[in-house]
């Protein structure tokens, strides 16, 4: 009985939620036909000029010959691997560690001060240590990626991990468990979302490093693509370049998203 | 027993004072008093949470130095693992127990059974009420089967109705396992319909005020607040703890 009463009074709200959801998405969509809009009307009538702005339809054929010979696609493949491998590296690092430093306070206390001194500096400052130590190859576009990522990896795992709420840990004990059983059963799920956020959060910034890395020393690579296309004054490829870097970045962004709801089937619901 | 917290600023604040209490085997004892009376620091004294600042807590003759697993707690705030299913909160003490999957299975289910939440095995603590998650914590702890349940306000979130239920479900739980169980409450009524025994505390500093055996019929129904023996009753301990509210009132008068 009491379950019928709550749907009879639940739904009315969803119906309307769902309907707000679609005006919502006509906004979306209406935003970015404006803005085209706008941006074809400013080519075609010469507000702009088309060396500081190429039209849309520069763009679009730029792009189409572009992924013809196959080069755009390329440049993705080289760039998404050099932000996978430098990210699960920064990740393999300093999850573990950012575990052990929100949980034995001298382990914090170690690396803290390196933390300080690490965090402030940009990846792109690692240049020309990373350049001299392993050249301009794979290698040093990774090391980049990763100093770029693991710093932020590890602050959000030690804060996720010292935010466990203590009185878990407690009932937990109260239950019988181990300091094994606890890190298992309490604090690695417990830690588990904020981890992931900082994951996600972290995967935007790697795009950026390997991009600078790419941009400054680079045969190949959506970074490098842009800015050859700028050396050779072709505009309509850096704005290509450009759409592509938001497009991957949105891919892996979702792609985040589908490992987070693997990962936390608890949080599903949370909002109800 | 003693209890002193040393504040922030350097003061310490005596939370209970001089208190000694023996608990009967398979007796319902209700801790009562106000807020501030030290109820609450008495019950994590007894699971281990704190250590006294003088005197000990036994149990069994043995002192508690740490927490214990044989005084399970129920939280105020339930204290579910949001990751786990209700079946994975509810088998928690025995999987801690090293007890195999299917006889804990087994034995996660039929106390799920027993605090009526078949069917909800696979939902999360988000997904249910704040009454069916208490009852989870209740079975968690059943399951886990503690030789004392310690619990802290169990009740005191939930709506007058469901609460009345709670209760009826956890004196047909009493009953039936015949554990014994210390339970907090700043409400006359369910320390009335619950307990054999009333601790009746006084604040700053925590202290018994006096221990008042509960002659209403046992086995009880929460329909016993309708009977005449129960209101004189209910008078009685309302004077006791009147007295001590309305000193306790005095100590906010800036001047008398």
């Amino acid at each position: 009985m009491s379950e019928a009463v709550l749907v009879a009074a639940v739904s009315p709200a969803k119906a309307r939620n769902w309907r707000f959801r679609h005006v919502l998405l006509a906004l979306n969509v209406a935003a970015v036909a404006a803005v085209s809009l706008l941006w074809w009307a400013s080519t075609r009538f010469g507000w702009v000029a088309p060396i500081f702005l190429p039209a849309p339809g520069d763009v679009l054929h730029a792009a189409r010959l572009t992924l013809a010979n196959g080069d755009l696609l390329t440049d993705i493949a080289v760039s998404a691997r050099r932000v996978f491998l430098g990210f699960v590296l920064a990740a393999v690092v300093a999850v573990p560690l950012g575990i052990v430093m929100g949980v034995w306070r001298p382990a914090k206390a170690i690396v803290d001060p390196f933390v300080s001194l690490l965090r402030p500096l940009p990846s792109i400052t690692w240049i020309p240590l990373t350049i001299l130590w392993l050249g301009i190859g794979e290698a040093q576009k990774v090391a980049i990626v990763f100093m770029g990522s693991w710093i932020y990896i590890l602050l959000y795992t030690v804060e996720s991990t010292r935010r466990v709420d203590p009185l878990l840990l407690r009932a937990a004990r109260n239950l019988g468990a181990t300091d094994f059983a606890i890190m298992r059963e309490v604090i690695l799920p417990g830690a588990l979302p904020g981890i992931i956020t900082g994951l996600k959060v972290t995967l935007a910034i790697s795009w950026s490093c390997v991009l600078t890395a790419e941009m400054i020393a680079a045969q190949s690579g959506l970074g490098a693509l842009i800015w050859q296309a700028k050396d050779w004054g072709n505009l309509p490829l850096v704005l290509v370049g450009m759409l592509c870097i938001s497009l991957t970045v949105l891919v892996a962004d979702w792609l985040m998203r589908l490992i987070e709801r693997a990962l936390l089937p608890w949080e599903r619901n949370r909002s109800n | 027993m003693t209890k002193i917290f040393d504040t922030d600023r350097g003061r310490s604040l005596v939370a209970i004072q001089d208190v000694s209490l023996d608990v009967i085997e398979g007796e319902f004892l209700c801790l009562l008093g106000a807020s501030g009376c030290g109820k609450s620091t008495m019950l994590s004294l007894f699971a281990g949470f704190l250590q006294p600042s003088s005197g000990h807590v036994m149990l069994r003759g043995q002192p508690i130095t740490r927490i214990e697993p044989r005084c399970g707690m129920v939280f105020q705030s339930y204290a579910l693992f949001p990751w786990k299913t209700v079946r994975g909160n509810v088998e928690f003490g025995p999987k801690m127990q090293g007890v195999g999957r299917s006889v804990r299975r087994a034995t996660a289910q039929r106390f799920i059974d027993m605090v009526k939440l078949t069917g909800f095995e696979n939902h999360y603590p988000a997904e249910l009420s704040g009454g069916m998650q208490q009852r989870v914590t209740l079975a968690r702890i059943l399951a886990a089967n503690p030789e004392v349940l310690l619990m802290d306000e169990p009740f005191a979130a939930l709506d007058a109705m469901t609460r009345q239920i709670m209760q009826g479900e956890l004196l047909r739980i009493h009953d039936a396992s015949g554990k014994t169980t210390v339970f907090i409450t700043h409400s006359i009524d369910e320390a009335l319909i619950l307990s054999d025994r009333i601790v009746v505390m006084s604040a700053r500093p925590g202290r018994i005020k006096t221990i008042l055996p509960n002659p209403l019929p046992s086995p009880r129904h929460v329909s016993v607040q309708l009977s005449p023996e129960y209101a004189a009753l209910k008078a009685q301990v309302w004077q006791m703890v009147e007295s001590d509210l309305l000193a306790h009132d005095e100590t906010f008068r800036p001047n008398h």
